[in-house]
């Protein structure tokens, strides 16, 4: 099996998100054991953001890796496990809510692919980009 | 002779969820179309742009003076002269404007506004030394974005992570570092830090609102100098138009660091590092918009309130003080910080403002009082542009077609909408043109 950045890269609808997660050095990171749970935006998602979002993100290091680390849980959670409960706590810190189990959403992302199993975690792959608040 | 074309009839689909029973239902549903709270109508659009170029020009001055005082000034216990921008800061590039930016949006040069830097040698008496323009009050108003500081550091918790930060163990450890370094040589201040330290953590907590704002509004100058360029070119269809500028622009610089140096004798102390992750939408500008905005304090002056009557509520959140609330003749009134903004705006109305306040009211006899209504009717734009940039961070499209959604973006607008539904709320007065 393969770990959460070479089933990304298979994939190949996360190019920015990989780039993304590169430039906030968290690739390793995300290649350690972990286990994480990992809500994946395709790259229509980083597209449909304004313009300038996605570039002063990446300028500036510290900042692109908070969000992005609300994009990851700690512990692999699949879909059944999600639906339980109403947040869990991103490595950002702050909840990230399941608001809806049929369609599955996260916060106000849907989940176009659930329970993509991985050496080190469980990717799910969603339709936005997620934001704390 | 061509058979007249028959126009296909309006598709008429039902709605997706029933209408709105808020009392401010219409203005819901304009939010809802992809409006502003304020109505799309060509005064409208005149009047905030006009004033947003007043405002920009202020505001150059004010964010550049700001990362001066927090960064240079710190802790001088007399900082008689910290409005006296050094000639560095006065130049400081603007990190979003100029060809050295890297975020290059925005046209306008990184340089002190043209206008700005005429008004700082000339002033309203015309030559003379700047001390004398000082004392004379005939300059910028720094006292106005002091007290928009001010806001922010005694309303504190409202959401970001700024202001946890600045009870942490870290935090503190910079701050002390910067403190010692800032005093060393003088044992009387270092004698007074011994004895009474949690005064000093305070000034510098201060002084972290100070960066904070500066950063803040170092974005929103060339965004406004920006919008007025293209009012002047034709370019706004309308006040939509204008609100999504704004969204686009909240979003660009979403990411933004939110930061606080030191220089104390060449050598720059980290109080707050960017490697916190700070960013200008979480810990800058939405503290400000419900600080500023919303909330701030009574002025002095103004009115009296009686606590004990409960005139001035005991929760903070509920503090309404605030641009969205005022009652403008009566914060007119000299000295209060709004009269001081409105004065330093007053400076650099566009001609065409000045020229519709002539036609109304007491014409060129209260200017101060219309350009303060026409700045209250921007403030709700710029506050329907954090709505619906919020709708869009956190929410849903407008145009999304799950019911559950659009019910979910309506409870949203109408939370929002709630906090106009106490009676000072100036929602209602600039549904119309006839509130001046």
């Amino acid at each position: 099996m393969a770990n959460i950045i070479e089933t990304a890269k298979g994939a190949g609808v996360f190019g920015t998100l990989l780039t993304a997660v590169e430039v906030a050095g968290l690739t390793g990171a995300l290649e350690s054991p972990g286990p994480f749970t990992v809500f994946a935006p395709v790259d229509d998602a980083f597209a449909a953001l304004p313009p300038g979002t996605v570039q002063t993100l990446v300028d500036n290091v510290p900042q692109l890796a908070r969000i992005l680390k609300f994009h990851v849980l700690s512990g692999a959670y699949r879909r059944e496990q999600l639906i339980e409960q109403p947040e869990w706590e991103s490595l950002e810190g702050a909840p990230v809510a399941i608001r809806r189990a049929e369609p599955f959403e996260v916060k106000n992302a849907t989940v176009v692919s659930a329970d993509i199993v991985c050496d080190n975690g469980i990717v799910h792959v969603i339709d936005r980009v997620i934001l704390p608040g | 002779m061509t058979p007249p074309t028959a126009t296909a009839p309006e598709p008429v689909t039902a709605p997706l969820i029933p209408p709105s029973t808020h009392r401010y239902a219409d203005v819901i549903h304009r939010l809802e179309a992809g409006g502003s709270m304020l109505p799309d109508t060509p005064e409208n659009l005149m009047q905030i742009i006009g004033i947003y170029k007043a405002y920009a020009v202020p505001m150059d001055f004010y964010w550049r003076d700001l990362l001066y005082i927090a960064e240079q000034v710190f802790l001088d216990p007399l900082p008689a002269f910290k409005y006296f921008i050094s000639q560095e800061y006065l130049d400081l590039p603007n990190s979003y404007a100029g060809d050295q930016s890297k975020l290059r949006i925005w046209r306008g040069g990184e340089k002190a506004h043209p206008e700005l830097l005429e008004f700082m040698a000339n002033g309203e008496a015309g030559k003379m030394p700047k001390l004398l323009h000082h004392l004379w009050h005939d300059r910028i108003n720094m006292e106005f974005a002091e007290a928009c500081m001010e806001a922010m550091l005694w309303h504190q918790d409202m959401g970001g992570r700024f202001y946890d930060y600045l009870d942490s163990d870290a935090y503190r450890a910079n701050a002390d570092r910067a403190i010692k370094a800032y005093f060393r040589g003088n044992p009387l201040m270092l004698g007074l830090y011994r004895l009474f330290p949690e005064m000093f953590m305070e000034q510098v907590k201060k002084m972290s609102y100070y960066a904070n704002l500066g950063l803040f509004w170092e974005v929103m100058a060339p965004v406004f100098f920006e919008m007025s360029d293209i009012y002047d070119e034709g370019g706004f269809s309308g006040v939509p138009a204008a609100m999504d500028f704004l969204v686009n622009g909240i979003f660009a610089v979403a990411g933004r660091p939110i930061y606080h140096h030191v220089y104390i004798k060449g050598e720059c102390f980290e109080i707050i590092p960017k490697s916190e992750g700070f960013t200008w939408l979480y810990e800058a500008a939405l503290p400000y918009v419900e600080a500023v905005f919303y909330r701030t304090a009574p002025f002095r002056g103004t009115k009296s309130y009686n606590a004990q009557a409960y005139q001035v509520p005991s929760d903070q959140a509920d503090f309404h003080y605030g641009i969205l609330y005022a009652d403008v003749f009566p914060v007119g009134s000299a000295g209060i910080p709004p009269t001081l903004l409105m004065q330093d705006m007053l400076h650099f109305l566009p001609p065409y403002l000045v020229d519709l306040y002539k036609t109304h009211k007491r014409g060129e006899e209260d200017q101060l009082i219309q350009l303060g209504i026409t700045f209250q009717r921007s403030m709700y734009n710029v506050t329907s542009a954090v709505i619906q940039a919020l709708r869009d961070a956190l929410l849903y499209p407008l145009d999304d077609t799950d019911p559950e959604h659009l019910m979910a973006n309506r409870r949203f607008f109408e939370a929002q909408m709630d906090r106009f539904l106490r009676p000072e709320a100036r929602l209602s007065q600039i549904q119309t043109q006839d509130y001046r």
